[in-house]
C-alpha cells in the first residue's frame, strides 16, 4: 500500500502530510495532526460527532478518506475560536447550557456554524434540521437549539 | 481500521475506464463513501483499489437536454436538492434528495451511488422512476443507456459489469404545472431509513379536468422501488373520482403483497402504503 502526499488547508494552515490510502480524514486530523476537538463516536456517518467544514460544507470526517481532502480547506472546531477568543456559538452553548459531557459539542458546533453561514437567522425547524446528523444523548437538545438561535438572533 | 487499498484518482473518464477495464474486478468505485466506507470499515468488502470517480467535472453537471434533464453520477444529493432546474423541472428528485440521512450525509453521498448501492430503502429511487429515469452506464469502447429498473437486480445488486461505471442519470423533465409529493414512513423523524417510501407526479390542463398524466412509484416495501403501472393506468385520462382513487390505490397494495409475499408485516404496510399513495395523489390533485 503506497503512501500518497496530502496537500491541503486546516483551519488556514497549507498542511503536506503523507499518508496511507486507507486512512480517514478523522484519523488524520486526529492522530497526525493532534486536533482532538473532533471525536469518532459511531465511525459510520450516524451520530455527527466527526463534523468537520469541508469548503465551507459540513461532512462526517469518519466517511471521508484522508486522500479525498487534497487541495480542500477543512476548518475544525481548533479552527474558529480560542480559549480567549471563543465563537459566537462557543460562547452560545456555555450560556445556555448546551455543553453536558460536551462530547457531541464539537460537531454540534460545527454543523451550527455552517447553518449560520448559509441561513444568519434561522427558524427553530431549520435548526433541527440542520441537527438532524448530530445525536446528542445528555441535553436533550433543548438548549443547543436555543443556543444556535440566541446566536442567530445577534 | 480500514483494511489496505490503493487510492485511484483519476483525472478524466477515460482514465477512470482504462481502469475498470484492467483492475475493474478487484476495484471498488467510490464517490461519497457513505455506503462504501462503512461496508470496508464492517469488512463486507476488501476491494485492491478504490477507485475515486467523485472529482470527475464529467460527473458533476447538472444540464438541460432539449426534454431530458442530465444530471451527472457524481452530484451530491446536496446538489441535487439545491438545482433550481430540478427543482422546477424535477422537483420530485429535489425532494426526495434533501430528505436524505444528514446535511453532513447529503453534501457526500452520491445520485450514481444510490443507483449503484441499489438499497431497497434508497430514497432517489422512487423518484427517478416516476422521473423515467434513464441510466447511462459506459466503459471502455462502450456505452448503453438501461432504464432505472433494469439497472437494479436485487437488494443491494445491479446488473453493472466489473468494467462499468454509472455516468449519469437522464430525467424527463416535467412540466413546471406538474405536481408531487414524495413520502416516507421511518421509525423516527430523522437519520432513519425509510420503512415505505414513494412517489406521485401528476398533471392536467386545468384543476376540475382530467389527469394528463402520472406517475406512481414505491420503494422500501419491495425488493427493488418500482413503479405502479397498473394503479396509474386506471387513473391516466379521467377525471379522478374518490373511488377510483381508492380502486388505484388497493392495486398499488395488492403489487406490494405480490412482488413482497405475506410478511409478519404486511397487516400494518399494505394499508399503509395505500393510504400514503391515496393520500400524495389527493395532496397533488389539490395543488
Amino acid at each position: 500500500m503506497d503512501k500518497r502526499s496530502l496537500m491541503f488547508k486546516v483551519n488556514g494552515i497549507e498542511r503536506i502530510l503523507t499518508v496511507a490510502p486507507n486512512r480517514t480524514l478523522l484519523q488524520v486530523l486526529r492522530e497526525d495532526l493532534k486536533l482532538t476537538g473532533t471525536k469518532l463516536g459511531c465511525g459510520i456517518g450516524e451520530c455527527g460527532a466527526c463534523t468537520v467544514l469541508m469548503d465551507g460544507e459540513p461532512v462526517n470526517a469518519c466517511l471521508v478518506m484522508a486522500v479525498k481532502a487534497e487541495g480542500r480547506e477543512i476548518l475544525t472546531i481548533e479552527g474558529i475560536g480560542t480559549r480567549d477568543d471563543l465563537h459566537p456559538l462557543q460562547e452560545g452553548f456555555i450560556e445556555h447550557g448546551a455543553v453536558h459531557c460536551g462530547f457531541c459539542t464539537p460537531g454540534m458546533i460545527m454543523a451550527a456554524k455552517a447553518l449560520l453561514d448559509r441561513s444568519p437567522h434561522p427558524t427553530i425547524p431549520e435548526i433541527k434540521d440542520a441537527l438532524v446528523g448530530n445525536l446528542c444523548r445528555c441535553t436533550g437538545y433543548h438548549q443547543i437549539i436555543e443556543a444556535i438561535q440566541a446566536v442567530g438572533k445577534e | 481500521m480500514l483494511p489496505e487499498f490503493e487510492y485511484i484518482v483519476p483525472s478524466n473518464l477515460l482514465q477512470a475506464c482504462d481502469f475498470l477495464r484492467d483492475h475493474g474486478s478487484q476495484a471498488k468505485i467510490i464517490a461519497g463513501g457513505t455506503d462504501l466506507v462503512p461496508n470496508l470499515r464492517r469488512g463486507e468488502v476488501k476491494p485492491r483499489y478504490l477507485l475515486d470517480i467523485s472529482s470527475l467535472k464529467e460527473l458533476r453537471q447538472i444540464e438541460e437536454a432539449s426534454n431530458k434533464i442530465r444530471i451527472g453520477a457524481a452530484c451530491t444529493h446536496t446538489q441535487i436538492a439545491e438545482s433550481l432546474l430540478l427543482r422546477s423541472r424535477g422537483g420530485i428528485l429535489s425532494e426526495a434528495s434533501s430528505g436524505v440521512a444528514s446535511r453532513q450525509i447529503r453534501n457526500l453521498g452520491t445520485v450514481g451511488g444510490n443507483i449503484a448501492n441499489a438499497s431497497p430503502a434508497a430514497d432517489t429511487l422512487p423518484a427517478l422512476m416516476a422521473l423515467n429515469a434513464q441510466v447511462e452506464i459506459v466503459s471502455k469502447n462502450h456505452k448503453r443507456t438501461l432504464p432505472l429498473p433494469e439497472v437494479v437486480k436485487g437488494p443491494y445488486q445491479t446488473h453493472l459489469g466489473p468494467e462499468e461505471l454509472i455516468s449519469c442519470v437522464i430525467i424527463d423533465k416535467i412540466p413546471e404545472k406538474a405536481w408531487y409529493r414524495f413520502f416516507r414512513i421511518t421509525r423516527r423523524k430523522a437519520m432513519a431509513t425509510a420503512r415505505i417510501n414513494g412517489a406521485v407526479v401528476l398533471w392536467r390542463k386545468n384543476r376540475e379536468g382530467p389527469i394528463e398524466e402520472i406517475r406512481i412509484s414505491v420503494g422500501s416495501v419491495t425488493p427493488i422501488p418500482c413503479r405502479m403501472i397498473a394503479a396509474e393506468n386506471l387513473l391516466q385520462g379521467v377525471v379522478p373520482s374518490e373511488g377510483l382513487i381508492e380502486q388505484a390505490c388497493s392495486i398499488v397494495g395488492q403489487a406490494m403483497v405480490a412482488s413482497s409475499g405475506i410478511r409478519k408485516s404486511t397487516d400494518y404496510k399494505q394499508p399503509v402504503v395505500q393510504t400514503l399513495v391515496k393520500r400524495a395523489i389527493q395532496d397533488a390533485l389539490r395543488g
